[in-house]
């Protein structure tokens, strides 16, 4: 059985305050960069962006990350360097992720945008912390805190590729 | 009934019937355009010596109900409308507004033209006036003589601390005469709340370990306020959540170096279009304001402009860059008025959820 647990409307209020703590947590958004984990992390990402570019009347470039290649269940040898689409060195890097659970994928991620350029600074900011982490990673914004079980399944859906705004448990 | 007159301190006369009491008052002349909650509109203390005119035609036709109090004692000098509802359906209904002003000592005038009232005070602007039984030169010479007082909020704020019990996160709301909507909400969402006088300084505040400070609603010009107001937001804004409602919001603004500007007409209604910034939304709100912020005042490197009324873009909501506190014009307990700006309660619980993270 699956139940919602952040609606659309908390989802969007949960984007807005987020944008308002980047703000708040960088004094401005100079040198900001935001990067997107795909699939949702990089909408979610572009929905910050469009609410910083309403405030602030100013473009932040959103990068896109896939970290297939950056899992630590890959081969090394095997990993090829991500084009992010965006420029890191000396950029304060806000990543984007819908959940966060182990901290394997953040972990990734760091590994990627590391190996792009040199940021003056990474923070984490992710709609879901779920808990159960891995390795000692937190998150800076988050949209909720939901404790869950290791064998419960948390969902969510964005519009642009779900059609409905939505975190679900089950 | 008889017949009543209100004379405005520009020399104007308007004759209707008289009903409630048979007082004759004093007050600041405005208009309210809201349809529907005139119970909640004449008991909420932003009215403490106004005289109220309703743009509604006919006002009073859901009685007097017990849910539908903002506070204890109403403190509105007059109520002008088209129309008084004689009969009141309502099931919840206690006594009808004549009953209700007449216990409250509160004159209302009926029958008279409200539209013509309105279009004349939005050219006027806001001005003395008076409720009287002849619009003779003594009264003229009685309302010119009339001193209103600028000490509003003392009349009608708590001058002592009282509980509002929860099980949830600790709220400190400083009252300014707070609407009764405000606590609803809170006890909606289970807050523990504890209400203190606005002469309170921070350290009694943060004594009681709040989540989070509401500044409350209120009359008046907040400018007339002693200036350990101002100081309290000052140092309250730094160390915990904090949200501005109504004066409370002026207070915030003022705190932060921005100015305010007289509005031509005062804004008071249910149905007033505003735009939250950051998504480009549009939300209905309540408002009741006699103020605003001059935008030119606004120092950008410490307050974001988060909300913007669409009728005259006036400022109706600000947050600060650099700490979790933010405020709005308008009334989001939403008593009267559509639910939608209810949302800036649940973005100061979020925020108050959030706050240990910083």
């Amino acid at each position: 059985m699956t139940k919602e647990i952040i609606d659309a409307m908390a989802m969007q209020r949960a984007l807005t305050r987020i944008t308002y703590e980047i703000i708040e947590r960088n004094r401005g958004i100079n040198e900001l960069v935001l990067v997107g984990i795909k699939t949702r992390g990089v909408y979610l990402a572009r929905r910050i962006a469009e609410r910083l570019q309403q405030l602030e009347n100013t473009t932040i470039p959103v990068g896109e990350l896939d970290i297939s290649w950056y899992r630590d269940d890959a081969d090394i040898n095997d990993r090829e360097k991500i084009n992010l689409g965006v420029d890191v060195t000396n950029k304060r890097v806000v990543l984007v992720d819908d959940v966060l659970y182990t901290g394997r994928t953040i972990r990734a991620a760091m590994d990627a945008i590391m190996d792009n350029g040199r940021p003056a600074s990474i923070n984490l900011a992710v709609l879901v912390d779920r808990g159960h982490r891995e390795l000692p990673i937190r998150a800076d914004f988050v949209g909720k805190n939901i404790p869950t079980a290791q064998n419960e399944r948390i969902r969510v859906n964005v519009e642009e590729i779900d059609g409905i705004d939505e975190v679900s448990i089950g | 009934m008889s017949k009543r007159y209100l004379i405005l301190a520009d020399g104007s006369i308007f004759e209707g019937e008289g009903f409630g009491s048979r007082a004759t008052t004093f007050g600041h002349i405005v208009f309210n355009t809201a349809m529907t909650g005139y119970q909640e509109i004449i008991t909420n203390q932003i009215y403490h010596n106004q005289i109220i005119v309703f743009g509604a035609p006919t006002i009073g036709a859901g009685g007097i109900n017990h849910d539908a109090y903002e506070s204890i004692m109403p403190t509105a000098k007059g109520v002008i409308v088209r129309d008084v509802a004689e009969v009141s359906t309502n099931r919840q209904k206690r006594m009808n507004l004549n009953e209700y002003l007449d216990y409250h000592n509160i004159p209302g005038i009926a029958g008279l033209d409200t539209r013509a009232l309105i279009r004349h005070l939005r050219k006027t602007g806001p001005q003395k006036a008076s409720i009287v039984d002849f619009p003779d030169e003594h009264a003229f010479d009685q309302l010119n003589a009339t001193v209103l007082t600028n000490q509003q909020v003392a009349a009608v704020a708590t001058p002592r601390a009282y509980p509002n019990p929860g099980t949830g996160s600790t709220v400190v709301v400083i009252d300014f005469g707070l609407k009764h909507g405000i606590l609803r909400q809170l006890s909606q969402r289970d807050a523990d709340v504890t209400v203190l006088p606005y002469k309170t300084d921070a350290e009694a505040v943060l004594s009681l370990d709040p989540d989070g400070v509401i500044f409350s609603t209120g009359p008046g010009d907040p400018r007339d306020l002693p200036a350990s107001v101002i100081e309290l937001m000052r140092e309250l804004q730094t160390r915990v959540p904090l949200l501005g409602i109504g004066l409370g919001h002026e207070i915030f603004a003022l705190a932060n170096n921005a100015q305010l500007i007289q509005l031509p007409f005062e804004h008071h209604g249910t149905n007033h279009p505003v735009k939250e910034v950051i998504t480009n939304a549009v939300l209905y709100v309540p408002q009741g304001a006699g103020y605003a912020i001059d935008p030119a005042s606004i120092n950008h490197d410490q307050l974001i402009v988060t909300h913007l009324d669409l009728i005259d873009d006036s400022i109706q909501g600000l947050r600060h860059r650099d700490y979790p506190a933010f405020s709005v014009a308008f009334f989001p307990d939403s008593a009267p008025g559509p639910l939608e700006g209810t949302t800036v309660i649940d973005e100061f619980f979020d925020m108050m959820e959030t706050k240990d993270r910083f």
